[in-house]
């Protein structure tokens, strides 16, 4: 299968050298606007360079399109590469309005494509063994679950995060993997609350969902942590309870006297490796799907769905009061 | 050595065990009796001990006690505590202070008005993961409070905790003020508003067993609370206080109880956590002792348990409405 990627940041890498290494793909070509930044990918994942998406898919003629562009790029790419007649993976949030959202979907309906959307907490194994274990009835009946995800802001180094008209916000931008989560767990949410504090180099946000099925969830997540970046999940139920934690299954700690040398001390980075990263089974699950036409694990409407529940959060930080779906 | 003389009213409260011993611990206090309605809940211990024992707690309130320790039902607080403010007795109740905001304030009222001191007791103020976070706010190491993330989850303690009619309501009601307390002690500014959940999630007890608070403090702080009786039997220990407090220059995590050992005993048939840390109650009922022997004000207040309780109170409302409610 042919596949280009759009969009060379953070995201891009990950994708383009998940698909680079996948036998039944063939990356074809790497395109943002800076250029330095394109080329730098190809060469790491031994592809051709694009600075113009119209030359790309123009040049390589791909089948399927990888969008890993900033949150606010999103509607237009992928209207672009449905009218282009090429299914479309595309990152989370799909769009930061539900109105560009049903575009989006309409655009990849009418022109006969597929559409993905990367919410990759359904692809990590913790989450995963989470829901199986859930739905074999481990823990009885829903409860009260809380989700974490916190970290450094990515506006410091990428300026558009902290433009809400461009990423969301935190909510919008990081903690909608936690809602597409909870609704595969537990099903639609009824009602929404949200508090947040916004300032500077800190976005804070905790969230309480409430459940069709009467069970309610507290989510938090934080741009502008001091620690590492670290999520963490606890779902309890009528029969008992289930956490997981990124900070105590890191499986791998590497620490160097070099690091020691130049921070001053034993600096370390956790990690919790694995044979595929959750984005190399996301992707690979997209391109099966896109080959045999089956469901995704994830369909574009779940993810118009945890973006319907971010912009209710958003709503109930504005008025104060709860939101009713 | 001065002696304070206590008397405990009511073993209904498991705390009312750890309490007493602690104070029998204290070469600086004597113990003058146990009053119980119920004679054998608290038989062993009146065996064991050889305490004077009084069904009728009018009787202990008669003797030469200088305070009394209040574990009774929550539902009757109000009249325990009134009684012996009334009989010149200082007195520490047991959380939550009481089940209407109107029954606290005549609490409050009583020992006013009759020159006695009431603590609430909030044990957690003295576990020294949160006594640390303390100094470390005081000290500005995080700057501002912007918000925290609460939990004080629990396992359902049954008895008369699910009975309304005695505990006046279940985990929100329970679990709500241990941490609000130590949201209102460190975060020094009045809650304005409450948004509270409270459902029957976790078994067969028609109570509330599942809990969220999220409270807004004037300051412009918020914060939420998990309340819920949510750990199962397998879990391997009783519930848990945590606090993740967010500051405009940093964050502090405060477990309480993580100082522990795992066990994993096939004479338990499952693991557990072991806690060695300090123990809170015996350094809060050192406190109340202290405090009265010196003459000095008792440093967790009857007004820090109604603030606390209030709150309860106002997410059960809440809850009702579906939306938040000014308090």
């Amino acid at each position: 299968m042919r596949v280009a990627v759009l969009g060379c940041g953070g995201m891009g890498h990950v994708h383009a050298q998940s698909f680079a290494g996948m036998a039944d793909a063939e990356l074809v070509g790497v395109c943002d606007i800076d250029a330095e930044l394109a080329g730098e990918l190809a060469s790491k994942t031994g592809t051709r360079a694009f600075c113009s998406f119209a030359d790309m898919l123009e040049e390589t003629d791909p089948q399927v399109i990888s969008i890993a562009l900033p949150s606010y790029l999103h509607k237009q790419a992928v209207l672009e590469a449905a009218e282009a007649g090429k299914h479309v993976i595309c990152e989370k949030p799909v769009a930061l309005s539900l109105e560009d959202t049903d575009e989006i979907i309409e655009a990849c309906r009418r022109n006969g494509v597929r559409l993905f959307v990367g919410h990759v907490v359904r692809f990590f194994p913790e989450y995963e063994q989470v829901r199986r274990q859930i739905k074999e009835g481990r823990i009885g009946e829903p409860g009260v679950a809380h989700t974490k995800r916190v970290g450094g802001h990515p506006g410091i180094a990428r300026g558009w995060f902290k433009d809400h008209a461009k990423s969301g916000g935190v909510i919008v931008d990081m903690m909608i993997h936690d809602i597409d989560f909870m609704r595969w767990i537990w099903g639609e949410v009824k009602s929404v609350y949200a508090m947040n504090a916004c300032k500077d180099d800190s976005d804070y946000a905790l969230v309480t969902l409430e459940f069709a099925n009467g069970a309610a969830a507290n989510l938090e997540a934080h741009w502008g942590d001091p620690g590492p970046f670290r999520y963490a999940a606890e779902i309890s139920g009528s029969a008992g309870l289930i956490r997981l934690d990124s900070a105590a299954s890191a499986s791998l700690h590497v620490r160097t006297r070099a690091q020691a040398e130049r921070d001053g001390r034993f600096a370390e980075i956790p990690q919790s490796p694995g044979v595929l990263s959750p984005y190399d089974r996301e992707l690979a699950h997209f391109l099966a799907c896109v080959r045999d036409g089956a469901v995704p694990l994830v369909t574009a409407e779940d993810a118009r769905e945890a973006l319907r529940i971010a912009l209710a959060a958003l709503e109930s930080i504005q008025t104060g009061k709860v939101v009713l779906l | 050595m001065k002696k304070l003389k206590v008397g405990l009213i009511s073993f209904a409260h498991g705390h009312a065990y750890s309490y007493l011993a602690s104070l029998a611990a204290m070469p600086e206090v004597e113990i003058v009796g146990i009053a119980d309605e119920s004679q054998s809940r608290v038989a062993s211990i009146v065996e064991r001990t050889g305490l004077p024992y009084y069904a009728d707690y009018r009787e202990l309130l008669a003797t030469d006690a200088d305070a009394i320790v209040i574990c009774s039902e929550n539902v009757h607080h109000a009249r325990h505590a009134i009684a012996a403010a009334e009989a010149r007795k200082h007195v520490l109740c047991e959380k939550p202070l009481g089940i209407s905001v109107s029954e606290m304030e005549r609490m409050i009222a009583a020992a006013r008005d009759n020159g006695v001191q009431l603590m609430t007791a909030f044990p957690c103020r003295y576990l020294p993961a949160v006594t640390g976070a303390k100094a470390a706010i005081e000290r500005g190491d995080i700057g501002d409070i912007v918000a925290v993330k609460g939990t004080n989850h629990g396992t359902n303690p049954g008895g008369w905790f699910t009975d309304r009619a005695l505990s006046g309501g279940g985990a929100l009601l329970d679990h709500t003020v241990h941490v609000m307390d130590l949201l209102n002690w460190m975060i020094g500014s009045e809650v304005k508003e409450v948004y509270g959940y409270a459902a029957s999630r976790f078994g067969e007890t028609k109570i509330d067993d599942a809990g969220l608070v999220h409270v807004k403090f004037a300051g412009g702080a918020f914060a939420v609370i998990d309340t819920s009786w949510s750990r199962p039997k397998s879990f391997p220990t009783w519930g848990d206080v945590t606090m993740e407090i967010i500051g405009t220059k940093g964050s502090i995590s405060v477990d309480g109880f993580a100082q522990k050992n795992e066990v994993y005993s096939d004479l338990a048939g499952k693991g557990s956590w072991s806690y060695w840390g300090d123990d809170m109650d015996r350094l809060m009922i050192e406190s109340f002792v202290g405090s009265l022997l010196e003459g000095r004000p008792v440093p967790i207040t009857g007004e820090d348990g109604l603030r606390s309780a209030a709150v309860a109170l106002a997410a059960y409302e809440s809850a009702k409405l579906g939306q938040p409610v000014a308090l």
